[in-house]
């Protein structure tokens, strides 16, 4: 029988996804953030970004817009979408994302635990490149499957 | 406007910091976001499926929530500052929840590059439940 421990080391298809500057409008309208840096070139370039910067968080509509869906995802990963919570979020800022931006983005589950409840506990790793190479985020999230 | 630690350089480890206050969760909000984000998980939108997951009703994204604790981090540290954020989620938030982001400052260390600050994100609603508790890490440049 196949046991959520057989997805440690499992790694998704790759995925490439382009920062809109109107797609970051969009989020930091969605959560109610009006901080001018993320709508004015201006701005952005007053605080040191060679264009307007992606927010703490937008990474993850790069995700949700590019890669796998996110029934694709728990369907890979063989988790009931009714029973699945997500546990963390960890983002590491390398170096500067701006719009226009196109990221190369790989998740690679790095562990999975199985606790006495039955309750499982994978670990996700996503790496970013730029479209020059250079490595400028990584996502760490724990996603929980209830028993 | 000046993020919070660039204008109160002297501030001391276990200060509060100024908390954020957002406006109530709305359903039109979830769906706003589920858009925004890319998240289409119905059990944030669609009434009749987060009813049969046993949930009671639509609940937030927990990303729309660590998305405040963001706004909120912004007006902490500068943007380009910030050098890591994680956080935990650890209970559900509803329409009709207040958030409020709270910060305290927990470590500060000169380094040859800046000053490293971390600062410890607790998101909490109206009835003080914890939704969320997090970090960040943000390295800040010489005054």
């Amino acid at each position: 029988m196949s046991t959520p421990e057989d997805k440690k080391g499992f790694t998704f298809e790759p995925f490439s996804g382009t920062v809109e500057a109107g797609k970051i409008r969009e989020l930091m309208r969605a959560i109610g953030d009006e901080n001018p840096l993320y709508k004015y070139e201006e701005v952005a370039k007053e605080e040191g970004f060679a264009g307007i910067p992606i927010s703490p968080t937008f990474i993850e509509a790069v995700d949700m817009w590019n890669g796998p869906s996110f029934e694709d995802l728990m369907d890979q990963l063989d988790i009931d979408l009714k029973k699945l919570l997500h546990g963390e979020q960890e983002y590491e800022y390398l170096a500067p994302v701006h719009a226009g931006d196109t990221l190369r983005a790989t998740t690679r589950v790095t562990d999975v635990k199985t606790k006495r409840n039955g309750m499982a506990l994978y670990k996700l790793e996503t790496t970013y490149h730029n479209q020059r190479g250079e490595h400028v985020m990584n996502a760490n999230m724990m996603l929980v499957k209830t028993p | 406007m000046k993020p919070y630690l660039l204008a109160h350089p002297e501030t001391e480890i276990g200060t509060e910091l100024p908390a954020l206050v957002k406006p109530e969760v709305t359903r039109m909000q979830l769906i706003k976001f589920a858009g925004a984000s890319g998240d289409f998980n119905p059990i944030h939108t669609v009434e009749s499926v987060a009813q049969e997951a046993g949930l009671g009703g639509v609940i937030a994204h927990g990303m729309l929530i660590m998305g405040f604790a963001g706004q909120a981090v912004e007006t902490w540290v500068p943007r380009a500052a910030l050098k890591k954020f994680g956080v935990r989620f650890s209970a559900i938030t509803r329409p009709g929840d207040s958030i409020e982001v709270r910060g305290q400052l927990s470590a500060k260390e000169e380094t040859e590059a800046g000053t490293l600050v971390k600062i410890k994100v607790q998101a909490v609603d109206q009835k003080g439940e914890v939704k969320l508790k997090g970090t960040c890490e943000a390295l800040l440049p010489r005054a």
